[in-house]
């Protein structure tokens, strides 16, 4: 189920809320770990066991770890835990991969599995990974309580788009936590802008990739405008997405890590992944840099834990060459960045942001494309070769269509919209202008949003398939 | 006094995110509940469609996802004020974003269209090959005069003049008129302007098209005796107001379209038999019943049939017409009947061309190929 559907809105949510709110403390994990697993089953009825194994795994090997953590014992359950959760999203998520890759090396013929993808299967897996490394680093105590641990992998805000949750972040929160009218309203506010953002401009951005990739007429502006619309439709259609989870945890009284914080803001590469989709970042460093050594090691062994980390980033997001491609390519920028261009680009006050949004657009392009000679294709495209003209009749159309949403996006891409509402919020009249104006906003909002959703727009969810 | 101000602005900050939270409470919650309360629609008039209904609710359908898939089109098309919300979106997109379009329709001087485009060479290709499939299989044998002509849709009038996108419009009449060689093409685009088509839908208007038929006739009957030329049709109107195709689809406010008719008193004696059950069932020239419909433009030959022959009782000799037409044809063809002793009209979209040897006397009759524009881009229908 989407955040961004009429079934979520207004048929499973408020239920949820009402039930949730209306049952004793006691019994409010319940009602969230049931609504979560009603939740995934609508989506993958024929998952739901599968994630609850996952989860049952995740519990008996974590008071296994617990019982012989400091022994050999707990460290080879700890092997084990790492062992199966990695096999069982290897076989769902990479099986076909392998045996493509392995038939095309040897010529063989060994059948796809083609197995259907489960929903948000790399977020729940990282997720009881890392709980299971924290409760051996002593990180965390281990969970005692089953149904805590489960409403904490299952929990439906952020169980299959992240950001990936720690343990460690919510641990006291899952016994107990504060729920206030003040918390509701940051909630509501948050993921009232989430679902703006996914709806409203993702979507249209969505849109506008969607024409060019069947267009017959591609022009460089065309690829120009792909290229810009789609790093842009990423952005808002998975911020938008973790927005919600973050105003939806914060409503049932959970504070979820930020994923995104202006990316496209960073005058570096380096930066730039700072900002993007934090939770994968800090996942990556804490649980597979570190553990290898991190910088503290050769120069050698630094650069090849790097291009490790990277390899498995691109690779976590999908099944496919262009993913891994686009994980070593930022292992070449962060590289030069490192050795080389980081002082002249803190010195090059616009030309930095230039350099970061051209080539994280590029990266994009990557990201998008169907096979590798599709990218190579749509790169090209941006400067003419291959491509007949400059511009053509439906470049210029789609850009006068798209216009006000790409300058929108471009904006609230930015931390300017924020600053203005804190900026008001300083002054007396501002204050007394948003109390007025942002309930009729969001009221606003709410209708525009399910006037778009009634009109069965175009509305896919990217981060579904990782 | 600080202290005072920093409680006062914690008060209202307070006040401020009741408010919020209630007005978004009720919205959310006062929608769900409409949306659990309301009764199902079955069909929706705007949009011209029969409403998704409840999905069947089983373990198998459930497991099988069906279930799931099914609920998310029924949640949307039983959505309480669905046509006020289509509406809004609409506005919005036109007015808060700025589109030129909403789904495809844009609106031009009270001109409602949908943009067609790019020229679809594929279905081009096929609706020849289906065009000379009729030609070679029944009319070559008996040597018929063909004709070919093509109804602009609005888009050839509105689009490209008002930045939309739009088809190489001559670039399809040439490459129709090369491929079906063996007709005489017709052009009729210099005598059509886009006044003569409705506001709010698709099609031409009857009482604007007279010049189109008379050039018809003249180039189909050069050389042969005017018979019972209609120097004067009566023009009546429908006493209801016509909402057209996109009127529904485009969602918005618009003023609907008044709808004419031409009368005659060759049209009033024609007589109007309908194949379409296999079976000969009388018909009428304008169904006053079918006016009363969905789609008002139905008023012309009872609106879709496959197989419908039109006898002119004023016409003593026999001068025949064969007309394979779309939904243009229906407020054109009673416009040529004052020349012909009987016009056979087929719609190959609802009849499969291959039965027509047993359903049509094919013995030489001249022939008109009249279809628009937006039938040949998209001619899959055609059987």
């Amino acid at each position: 189920m989407l955040f961004s559907s009429i079934p979520f809105l207004y048929y499973f949510l408020p239920v949820v809320l009402i039930l949730y709110f209306i049952v004793p403390k006691s019994g409010k994990n319940l009602v969230l770990f049931l609504s979560s697993l009603f939740f995934y089953g609508w989506g993958e009825s024929r998952y739901v066991f599968l994630m609850l194994a996952v989860i049952g795994l995740g519990y008996v090997l974590g008071l296994l770890i617990e019982k012989y953590r400091g022994q050999k014992t707990g460290k080879q359950f700890l092997f084990l835990a790492v062992i199966l959760d990695v096999s069982i999203l290897g076989y769902f998520k990479y099986a076909d991969f392998f045996i493509e890759n392995f038939n095309m090396l040897t010529g063989l013929q060994v059948p796809l599995l083609k197995i259907a993808l489960p929903i948000g299967i790399s977020f729940f897996i990282f997720q009881i990974l890392s709980y299971n490394i924290d409760v051996y680093r002593g990180n965390v105590e281990v969970q005692k309580n089953p149904l805590l641990l489960a409403t904490y992998v299952a929990m439906f805000p952020q169980l299959i788009a992240g950001p990936i949750v720690r343990y460690v972040d919510v641990e006291k929160q899952l016994r107990t936590r504060k729920h206030s009218i003040e918390l509701a309203a940051v909630g509501i506010r948050r993921f009232m802008i989430g679902l703006a953002k996914k709806v409203l401009i993702a979507n249209a951005l969505g849109e506008c990739c969607a024409v060019f990739k069947t267009s017959s007429e591609k022009s460089v502006l065309f690829f120009w405008m792909y290229g810009i619309a789609f790093m842009l439709h990423i952005y808002f259609d998975f911020s938008g997405y973790s927005d919600m989870a973050i105003g939806l945890g914060k409503i049932f009284g959970f504070h979820f890590m930020e994923n995104f914080n202006y990316p496209y803001i960073s005058e570096s590469i380096t930066e730039f992944w700072r900002r993007w989709h934090i939770s994968l970042g800090s996942w990556f460093r804490d649980y597979v840099y570190i553990p290898l050594g991190g910088n503290r090691v050769s120069k050698l062994r630094w650069i090849f834990n790097i291009i490790a980390v990277w390899f498995l980033t691109g690779f976590w997001h999908g099944a496919a060459w262009n993913f891994i491609l686009w994980g070593i390519y930022f292992v070449l920028f962060l590289m030069i960045e490192k050795f080389f261009l980081m002082p002249y680009l803190s010195k090059a006050k616009f030309w930095n942001h230039i350099y970061v949004l051209f080539f994280v657009m590029i990266s994009f392009m990557i990201f998008d494309a169907a096979s590798l000679p599709e990218a190579m294709k749509n790169i090209v495209g941006l400067f003419g070769i291959g491509s007949e003209k400059l511009i053509s009749t439906e470049s210029v159309y789609y850009l006068r269509n798209y216009l006000v949403t790409f300058l929108i996006a471009i904006m609230a891409a930015t931390p300017l919209p924020v600053k203005l509402y804190e900026k008001m919020q300083k002054i007396s009249f501002g204050r007394k202008v948003i109390m007025v104006a942002e309930p009729m906003i969001m009221v606003a909002f709410l209708v525009i949003i399910t006037a778009f959703l009634v009109d069965g727009s175009f509305n896919p969810f990217l981060y579904f398939r990782f | 006094m600080q202290e005072y101000s920093e409680k006062n602005t914690e008060k209202k900050g307070k006040s401020r995110d009741f408010i919020l939270v209630a007005v978004m409470a009720g919205a959310l919650l006062g929608l769900s509940f409409l949306c659990w309360g309301k009764q199902d629609d079955s069909f929706s008039e705007s949009e011209r469609r029969v409403l998704a209904k409840f999905p069947v609710f089983s373990m198998e359908t459930v497991l099988e996802g069906e279930f799931m898939e099914k609920f998310e089109t029924y949640s949307l098309d039983q959505f309480p004020f669905r046509d006020w919300f289509r509406g809004m979106k609409a506005i919005a997109n036109y007015g808060l974003f700025q589109k030129k379009d909403n789904n495809d329709i844009y609106i031009v001087n009270g001109y409602l269209s949908k943009m067609e485009y790019p020229v679809q060479y594929q279905m081009l290709d096929y609706a020849a090959s289906h065009m000379e499939k009729i030609y070679t299989t029944y009319l070559k044998p008996y040597n018929s005069k063909c004709y070919f002509s093509v109804v602009p849709d609005k888009n050839f009038f509105l689009a490209q003049e008002n930045g939309y996108l739009s088809m190489e419009y001559e670039e399809l009449f040439s490459y129709m008129t090369e491929k079906l060689h063996f007709t005489e093409y017709v052009d009729i685009t210099g005598l059509l302007s886009l006044e003569d088509y409705y506001k709010t839908d698709t099609h031409w208007r009857q009482e604007k098209i007279i010049p189109v038929a008379e050039h018809l006739k003249d180039i189909m009957l050069k050389g042969e005796e005017v018979l019972s030329k209609t120097e004067n049709y009566e023009v009546k109107k429908l006493d209801r107001p016509f909402y057209g195709v996109y009127y529904g689809q485009a969602a918005l406010n618009v003023a609907p379209d008044e709808l004419y008719y031409l009368s005659s008193p060759i049209l009033e004696n024609c007589k109007v038999t309908s194949y379409d059950t296999g079976k000969p069932v009388a018909s009428v020239i304008y169904n006053m019943e079918k006016s009363k419909g969905q789609d008002a433009y139905e008023l012309f030959l009872s609106g879709t049939s496959a197989l419908q022959v039109i006898e002119n009782p004023a016409i003593s000799e026999e001068r025949e017409l064969l007309v394979f037409r779309d939904s243009f044809g229906s407020s054109l063809i009673p416009l040529l009947v004052d020349e012909y002793s009987k016009i056979t009209v087929i719609d190959t979209r609802y009849v499969n061309s291959a039965l027509l040897g047993n359903l049509v006397d094919f013995h030489g009759q001249d022939t008109l190929f009249l279809y628009s524009t937006l039938i040949l881009n998209n001619s899959m229908s055609m059987r």
